[in-house]
């Protein structure tokens, strides 16, 4: 019942295991799996638990923030549940992965996708060894991200210094543009959302920012940057390539 | 000292107090500007010699950029809102009522939702406001015309079709979020709890010509208010257009609070306060009520932006939940008051 499950678990359970993914898996612009869900797989819309109680799974695997009431729902129709925790932080992500592999009886595929998670983190800290990381703030809608967020960590990962850290940030909140101008980030990081980078290009303050005059707007696919999975790798490597091209290339070799 | 002695010490220490609220609101905010400097800039920027030390470069770029227009729009917005309450107390004689009743917010709401939803927004230059206000101007046109389908409603009838417009709107604008992405959402989360960030001189622009030209309007129709305040029936007996007289002070009030609703969102109970409060100072004639409201309303908006802006070191937080704050306990204080009184 969350992005997260669903590209983790299309990447390792065989799809007659996978009952239902939500509508988000097949969404452009929001989920790295797009295409690889069999259309047999059911399409959850909402939380629909009319639906759940019809396909009866084995599992359900909710997020961090699916509230009691349905969990106590879940348990009262004879469904076990897993909840996926501690997404903020890559290490979490990893944790994650194998403890969701575990809880649907495939650990040695989960084993598998987090030695490849770690391969290419280890990759990309050895590139980035020594390299000067520059300050990166990244802006959403008025929001930024703190250093306690996923998107914090994407950019330290990424060999880069997450301004909103700096700027002692808390989770992903409003700081108000003259802050932000303040800070003078060296780059600005944006969704590729539509009108996402359009708000900081037109916004009467952000616009003046030098890393805005210099062209230093770094548009990161969106379902990188909001990857909560194996792909977060992913998104640690594309966003490096894009923060030190001199040492990280596009794709990995 | 005398009721007129009275009112213009009300009317001076107002007129006080606007500039020194704006001068503290430009100085102040997540990023201090030495008040000196702003005022050297200011004073530069009109071609005259500097009185000391210019804004650095960074400063420079925050006034003139976002915190300037910001506290203008501010008080643009303030007045506008408590005018357009202290009329409508007037024409619907309920010293509780504002541009609400109208469905002006929840039309300006549902109309922003929907420059949202359809994208405009995130690619339409000024697409959010210009759709906001047309929502407004939408909601009263909607108030208007089945309010008077039946014929010549009562103030009640008004009140009441104004009411079911707003639920109707707001039921819109609910199915219209849930059927929204979740990233275009958050643009207008920060738009629906109210808020002046980002705004730039073309909002001031925009907001000016309406709120301005929606004002002077409306006082000039000072001696008509007065006269409907008495009531339908002893307005027409003086002479009174009753109908013809609230339909255009509906519309400048449309008008003066679609603008400012369009630019900053939802600001709640400024409307309410600024004339409820100030109506026992400088009485109930419009032409006193009027300015004095305006003023009050600019003080107050301006100093709650200040407060949202200067409440946390590390965000800022939305100007309607401050408004709200504020109003929402007056609100109840002088519902208690007026229950006590009868």
């Amino acid at each position: 019942m969350n992005l997260s499950a669903d590209e983790i678990l299309a990447e390792i359970l065989p799809p007659e295991r996978l009952v239902g993914v939500t509508r988000f898996a097949d969404e452009r612009g929001t989920s790295n799996i797009v295409g690889r869900v069999p259309p047999s797989v059911f399409r959850f819309q909402k939380a629909d638990m009319e639906r759940l109680v019809a396909l009866a799974p084995d599992l359900v695997v909710v997020s961090e923030y699916t509230d009691a009431d349905f969990l106590k729902l879940v348990e009262h129709s004879g469904m076990r549940w897993h909840r996926m925790e501690g997404l903020s932080s890559i290490g979490g992500v990893r944790q994650a992965i194998a403890d969701l592999g575990r809880a649907v009886g495939a650990e040695e595929a989960a084993r598998r996708l987090v030695e490849r998670y770690d391969a290419t983190l280890a990759d990309l800290a050895r590139r980035l060894s020594g390299a000067r990381p520059p300050r990166v703030l990244y802006w959403s809608g008025e929001m930024t991200a703190g250093g306690d967020t996923s998107i914090g960590a994407l950019i330290e990962c990424a060999g880069a210094r997450n301004v909103g850290r700096e700027m002692g940030v808390s989770g992903v909140t409003p700081p108000g543009a003259e802050r932000a101008f303040v800070a003078d980030p060296d780059v600005i990081l944006v969704s590729s959302w539509p009108g996402i980078a359009e708000a900081v290009t037109g916004h009467p303050l952000l616009s003046r920012l030098r890393a805005v005059r210099e062209g230093r707007v770094v548009v990161m696919p969106n379902e990188l940057l909001i990857a909560l999975s194996q792909y977060t790798a992913d998104a640690c490597w594309d966003l490096a390539s894009r923060l030190h091209p001199d040492r990280v290339p596009a794709r990995r070799p | 000292m005398t009721e007129a002695g009275r009112r213009r010490l009300v009317l001076l220490s107002l007129l006080a107090a606007l500039p020194l609220a704006m001068a503290a609101a430009v100085a102040l905010g997540s990023v201090r500007l030495p008040l000196r400097s702003v005022v050297a800039s200011l004073v530069s920027a009109a071609g005259l010699p500097l009185l000391g030390p210019p804004l650095d470069a960074p400063g420079a770029a925050i006034l003139w950029s976002v915190r300037l227009p910001r506290v203008l729009l501010a008080a643009l917005v303030g007045g506008g809102l408590a005018v357009v309450g202290s009329t409508l107390q007037s024409v619907f004689r309920n010293p509780m009522a504002d541009s609400g009743l109208l469905g002006v917010g929840a039309g300006a709401a549902f109309g922003a939702v929907l420059a949202v939803r359809l994208g405009w927004a995130a690619h339409v230059f000024l697409a959010l406001p210009l759709a906001a206000f047309a929502g407004a101007m939408a909601a009263i046109v909607l108030v208007y015309v089945l309010a008077h389908a039946g014929g010549r409603p009562s103030l009640q009838g008004l009140l009441l079709t104004g009411i079911a417009v707003s639920a109707l709107a707001s039921a819109g604008t609910s199915v219209l979020l849930v059927a929204t992405e979740e990233f275009r959402v958050k643009t207008v989360l920060f738009w629906l709890a109210g808020g002046l960030e980002g705004r730039s001189w073309t909002h001031v622009q925009l907001a000016a010509l309406f709120i301005l030209a929606g004002v002077a309007l409306l006082a000039l129709l000072s001696r008509p208010l007065d006269v409907l305040s008495l009531g339908q029936d002893e307005a027409a007996s003086l002479g009174l257009a009753v109908h013809a007289t609230r339909l255009t002070v509906f519309a400048l009030s449309a008008l003066v609070a679609g603008a400012a609703t369009a630019v900053a969102g939802s600001v709640p109970f400024v409307g309410l306060m600024a004339p409820h409060a100030l109506r026992p100072r400088v009485g109930p004639l419009a032409r006193h009520l009027i300015p004095a409201s305006f003023l009050g309303g600019a003080v107050l908006v301006v100093l709650a932006d200040l407060a949202a802006r200067t409440f946390s070191d590390r965000l800022d937080l939305p100007l309607g939940s401050f408004t709200a704050f504020v109003g929402a306990p007056y609100f109840l204080l002088a519902l208690r008051a007026s229950e006590g009184r009868t």
